[in-house]
């Protein structure tokens, strides 16, 4: 287990240290041995106590010195696991932000959650474990047979020859157990969960009418998992047995010998106290390894799968040729620029929104974008490709606000996400030019969250590019995620007070402006009706609010921030429908003058779309205004006929 | 009394059994101090060369004896001590359930964020180490402690008194420090890393605003501060941890020098023979190893706390409410009922007589404020309102889980509240997530009625339009949940959970939402399905919009316990504006057209 170890920083410094501790150690722990012997045997020889201070104390220092050695080891070792311990959760999250909410909600919050705090916390604990112990192992038997060896042969070799059989029956009997665990896990899993189970069944089982007769139930399955832990148990403990029975029978088996040979004056006294002393010593690092084995092995479990999230690759700079072309890119470059100088201010992000003056210039020529494959989708005004304001425009939210035009080209856009499965977007080449609002609709799984996702730059596509007004860009980066709102399904509220939910988005904002703003998104009325009025806390730590009052603060944050982009993945389709018409009619205003791109299946909105993108299957279908699409009597036509029939009999 | 709920009444349930662990244990601990004992006294006997070897057969008998003994009973306590509290585990569960199942209904409700029903399992599990790292271990010390002390004073009463401070500052003073020093501390570590669970699950759950609002940097320093002052505490425990061995290590070594002064002092004056001064000394050692886990087992008592505190906490509130509830107060008239019962179960008109709810602890808010309503058999209502108009008071009234404050509410005729635990006769339920167990799915349909036959299921299978799907899969209707759930859609698990109230046969369904969270053709062919298999009885569907509106023979609009509208709906569409807008979000066509003939 020890190979995966060696990668981590300053390792080698803390198995150095840990070292020359244990030899330390080791010299005590014989010295201890000696003195104690000696002083033993002197006052059995007659030989008066008086006499025996000296060695009394030598023995006293030798001890003392032992168990401060020990100290000292944990100490570096805590030291090592929480340094290294910090550094691999800083990495996760990290790499968590990187990988972005479509990861976690693949791998489950729950469990990234308890990895981040507990898998580090066994990790630390499995590197504060194993260092003393690898090392303890490697060098204390060692040095303490040699010790027993020069004092008496035979003992040495009794002792020689029990570790290694103690080891093979703790590994036989660890292989038998486990093999027993395997063959009857699925029973044992389904037992186990079976308590759990029924409590979150609870209510399902009383609408049954079963609930009160489960009672007996979960009664007979605790005692079935009772008696099958028990025979897993059987068979798991007997590794210890093996442990203790093992140490102790060759314990007793050095005595009985040496008790033979002292008989038969073979052997002194002193020499066999000794060896007596020691032989404890010797199997005392096997039996800890032992007993740490299930913690470490956690642990070490723990640290591979938080090791396989730093490692999981991030997509958008593993397929993405949108990177490929990164290096001309002016938000690369600005990437550069920005870790050269490091003026970044991550708690304003200010600095990140000016690009270096520099990076302009070192964008090349356009590369003429195939309009041949792409979908036009005109706005209001026709497409200007010739102009050269547009070409070089810095890519940054106040220029997005102020230009006022916006183009956003997908050529071929495709996103798999998973190497083996289908694909979410096949295809997708798409010109869109804003201020507009833009409805993305389709049948569920046609692809609508996925496209949102590209264009929030949530998700990386696997192949195709992305150009801003003629330039490849990534939209994974700060500055095109700064002047996105997004209003998801369900907005996650913080546990903070609503208004600092509020004004998450611009922590800066008065509470003039959050008040303007909860006007605006029909908040009002619920902050007089909570006790703290805008105060109180919300969220996960406070009072619960309902999906539509969520839904308004996630309105209100959008009214605040004024970014130009908005992204709406699925606003009001879980909400009753009174909720949703109010909704509707508050967030239509907040759609003037800005970008907006809503993917539903409610058919409502779509009339008050600016342009529709029909998906099927992954694809764009068709796009147009409501009217053009109906006269086309396509696959838009199609739906608003299904959802128009009196029923489904 | 109460604050032993939940440890007293299986300790003194389990008596004998905890004496035979505690005793093995303590056996188990002294072998390691007589397998020593008697190797000293074994070689230092054979060092004076007796004669005969008989001489020294005793101790090497009792060398082999106790070098096997320690093992074996080492292996028994474990495994005695593990089924001991398997045992109380299993009653434990039992009885948690038994406090938990009465508020069935209402546990969602009281308990709306986190996984409660997840933590108070857990929390059953956790006691069990109260037995098995904590009072196991600490009481087989406490034993021998007693135990030694009483031989040695057969020996020398100042020895004894001497042996009995080293191995009380071992046992009890030092433990006692930890407690002392640390348990603050442990609590405070507990209580910042709830406060970072809670910080981090915003950070993951919020992850889509954090990198939106370009404010992850200031997350990840934050939590970081967070991070590192939880760990300077934990450092800090660490740090004792270790003083604290080394202070029981320091004992230890000045136990062993009194031990030699003694035994040499006892030989000097002929108290002692020879060969017991080093049967004694090295005694010590496996000695005080007993004594000196004690501090950590002790230490763990405050991780206990949370989850005892939780769980007597439940306990408590069960007490405290247990009257309240109405189904169990007419439990004991339900066979009285029997008849009535016989009548409902074929034909249950419903009628809500003016009648108002509220919660003791809502500010003396209405939930249900004067609501009428009349539900003959076979009839079909709808029910539409945000959240918090009273809906599911409404169906916790129908299904007698509460009674009204004011009012009446009559299942033919009889208060619906009278009927207990027999409502799921007469009233089945099909809510937004209902839990499919992980056993086979022909064991979750049958929940439905335990003794429904194999036939009967395939039947219901087929009404649902499942029976294909289940067909097709290797294991057929025995697939496990577990493994048939990943495969199942939402869609599909919604038809199992249909089948179940097929085989429950009551003439009363309510749809509770089934259908929040599906796409809208899934939707569309879900309550094909639902309303074709529950054709002729009466239907109660708690809705979010108006898909379907028109197969119902009455719409009622619910706001703050009220009925604002409510008709059905041919009527309320002639006749209520709102109700046109609001059917137009469903039927977007509905606008066109009339743009259209408006155009033309």
């Amino acid at each position: 287990m020890g190979r995966s170890l060696m990668k981590y920083s300053g390792i080698r410094a803390v198995l150095f240290v840990t070292a020359v501790l244990t030899l330390l150690q080791c010299a005590a722990i014989i010295g201890a041995a000696y003195w104690l012997a000696e002083t033993i045997s002197a006052l059995f020889a007659g030989e008066p106590l008086a006499e025996q201070l000296d060695g009394m104390l030598l023995f006293l220092l030798a001890f003392a010195m032992r168990h401060v050695m020990s100290m000292l080891q944990q100490k570096a070792a805590h030291r090592f696991a929480s340094d290294t311990g910090a550094s691999m959760r800083r990495e996760l999250m990290e790499k968590l932000f990187q990988l972005g909410p479509r990861f976690s909600s693949v791998k489950g919050t729950g469990n990234l959650v308890t990895l981040a705090l507990e898998g580090v916390t066994m990790f630390r604990n499995y590197l504060e474990l194993i260092i003393p112990r690898m090392v303890g192992t490697a060098i204390v038997p060692a040095l303490v047979l040699g010790y027993v060896y020069w004092l008496d042969v035979r003992s040495g070799v009794i002792l020689t020859l029990t570790l290694p059989i103690l080891i093979v029956f703790m590994i036989l009997i660890g292989l038998a157990a486990r093999k027993q665990m395997e063959a009857q896990w699925e029973s044992y899993r389904s037992l186990s969960n079976h308590f759990v189970d029924s409590l979150r069944g609870l209510e399902t089982l009383k609408f049954l009418g079963q609930s009160r007769a489960h009672g007996s139930m979960i009664a007979r399955v605790s005692e079935k998992y009772r008696s099958a832990t028990m025979r897993t148990l059987r068979v798991a403990f007997l590794s210890s047995f093996a442990l203790d029975f093992f140490t102790m029978l060759s314990v007793a088996s050095v005595a009985v010998n040496l008790g033979l040979r002292l008989v038969n004056g073979e052997i002194m006294l002193f020499p066999a106290l000794t060896v007596l002393i020691l032989a404890p010593e010797y199997f005392l690092p096997v039996r800890m390894v032992g007993a740490d084995y299930h913690a470490t092995l956690n642990g070490k479990e723990a640290g591979e799968a938080i090791q396989a999230i730093i490692d999981e690759p991030v997509a958008a700079e593993v397929h993405s040729p949108v990177t490929a072309a990164g290096r001309e890119d002016p938000l690369a470059a600005k990437t550069e620029a920005d870790g050269l100088t490091g003026t970044d201010d991550p708690t304003t992000g200010r600095a990140n929104e000016p690009i270096g003056a520099g990076a302009p210039t070192t964008v090349k020529a356009n590369e003429p974008i195939r309009t041949d494959a792409t979908t036009t989708m005109k706005a209001n005004n026709p497409i200007r490709t010739d102009d050269p304001s547009a070409a070089i425009a810095p890519f940054s939210p106040t220029a997005l606000h102020q230009a006022g035009e916006l183009q956003l080209t997908l050529s071929s856009v495709s996103v798999q996400h998973d190497p083996e499965g289908p694909l979410s977007l096949e295809g997708v080449s798409l010109h869109i030019q804003g201020p507009a609002a833009i409805g993305i609709i389709g049948a569920s799984g046609a692809g609508k969250s996925t496209l949102i996702d590209v264009l929030g730059g949530f998700q990386a596509a696997s192949a195709g590019t992305i150009s801003w007004n003629g330039k490849p860009v990534s939209l994974a980066h700060d500055s095109w995620r700064r002047s996105i709102t997004y209003i998801p399904q369900q907005p996650y509220l913080f546990s903070r007070s609503l208004a600092d939910n509020i004004r998450f988005y611009t922590p800066e904002a008065s509470s003039q402006a959050v008040r303007e703003a909860a006007a605006a998104a029909g908040l009002s009325e619920l902050a007089d009706e909570l006790p703290h009025g805008f105060d109180e806390m919300i969220g996960g730590g406070g009072r619960p609010l309902s999906g539509g009052q969520a839904q308004r603060v996630a309105l209100a944050r959008a009214f605040l921030g004024e970014r130009p982009v908005i992204m709406l993945d699925e606003p009001t389709a879980h909400l009753d429908i009174e909720t949703e018409y109010e909704l509707k009619e508050q967030m239509l205003p907040l759609f003037q003058g800005k970008l907006v791109f809503l993917a539903t299946h409610r058919l409502h909105w779509m009339p008050d779309m600016d342009h529709i993108i029909v998906l099927q299957h992954g694809k764009v279908a068709e796009t147009g205004t409501h009217e053009q699409l109906l006269e086309r009597q396509g696959v838009y036509y199609d739906m608003i006929t299904a959802a128009q029939q009196e029923g489904w009999h | 009394m109460k604050r032993e709920a939940w440890l007293r009444p299986y300790i003194t349930g389990n008596y004998w059994r905890f004496a035979i662990i505690i005793g093995l244990g303590a056996i188990t601990l002294l072998s390691a101090g007589a397998l020593m004992f008697t190797s000293g006294a074994l070689i230092s006997k054979s060092a004076l060369r007796p004669e005969n070897i008989l001489m020294v057969y005793v101790p090497i008998v009792g060398v082999r004896t106790f070098g096997i003994t320690r093992a074996v009973f080492h292996y028994v306590e474990r495994l005695t001590g593990h089924n001991v509290i398997l045992r109380i585990l299993s009653a434990m569960r039992v009885r948690l359930y038994r406090i938990l199942e009465p508020q069935a209904l209402f546990l969602s409700s009281r308990f709306r964020t986190g996984d409660i029903l997840g933590i108070l399992a857990d929390d059953v599990e956790q006691l069990q180490n109260v037995y098995l790292r904590t009072i196991f271990p600490a009481a087989a010390a406490l034993v021998i402690y007693a135990g030694l002390i009483i031989t040695l004073g057969a020996f020398d009463w100042t020895f004894a008194l001497l042996a009995a401070l080293y191995m009380g500052l071992l046992l009890v003073v030092l433990p006692g420090i930890s407690l002392l020093l640390t348990h603050r501390k442990h609590r405070e570590v507990k209580q910042e890393r709830n406060r970072l669970y809670q910080k981090l699950t915003d950070a993951v759950l919020g992850m889509a605003d954090w990198s939106l609002s370009g404010r992850h940097a200031e997350f990840v320093a934050s939590y970081e501060a967070d991070e590192a002052a939880v760990g300077r505490k934990d450092a800090a425990l660490r740090s004792w941890a270790r003083w604290r061995a080394l202070i029981g290590q320091a004992i230890v070594g000045l136990a062993v020098v009194s031990t030699i002064y003694w035994t040499g002092g006892q030989y000097e004056q002929q108290l002692l023979s020879a060969p017991m001064i080093a049967a004694f000394v090295l005694a010590v050692f496996p000695i005080m190893d007993v004594f000196l886990p004690v501090s950590e087992a002790i230490e763990r008592i405050p991780q206990y706390r949370s989850s005892y505190e939780r769980l007597h906490e439940m306990a408590a509130k069960d007490e405290g409410n247990g009257h309240n509830h109405p189904m169990m107060m007419h439990e004991s008239s339900v066979a009285a009922l029997s008849h009535e019962m016989k009548e409902a179960e074929q034909n249950a008109p419903i009628v809500f007589n003016t009648v108002s709810h509220r919660y003791i602890d809502n500010d003396g808010q209405w939930t249900v404020r004067e609501l009428t309503l009349d539900i003959p058999q076979g009839h079909r209502l709808a029910v539409i309102g945000r959240s918090g108009a009273g809906k599911s008071t409404l169906l916790k009234l129908l299904q007698g889980a509460l009674s009204p404050i004011e009012g009446t509410v009559t299942i033919d005729g009889v208060s619906a509240a009278a009927f207990g635990e027999g409502i799921p006769r007469i009233v089945s339920v099909l809510n937004q997530s209902p839990h499919l167990f992980d056993t086979s799915i022909a064991h979750n349909i049958r929940l439905g009625r335990r003794d429904a036959t194999d036939e009967e299921i395939r039947r219901v299978a087929k009404a649902v339009k499942l029976d294909e799907m289940i067909e097709s899969l290797p294991l057929g209707y025995d697939t496990p949940m577990h493994e048939a759930g990943r495969r199942f859609s939402g869609g599909e698990r919604q038809r199992v959970a249909l089948a179940r109230i097929l085989l429950q046969d009551t003439p009363v369904v309510v749809l509770d939402e089934p259908t929040v969270g599906l796409d809208p053709v899934t939707e569309r062919e879900l309550l094909s399905t639902i309303f074709q298999a529950i054709e002729g009885k009466t239907l109660i569907w708690v809705t979010h919009h108006l898909i379907g509106a028109e197969y119902m023979d009455e719409i009622v609009f619910m706001d703050k316990g009220r009925i604002t509208m409510q008709g059905s709906h041919a009527e309320l569409i002639a006749h209520h504006p709102h109700y046109q807008r609001l059917y137009r979000l469903d039927r977007p066509a509905v606008g066109i057209r009339e743009k259209t003939a408006a155009a033309l």
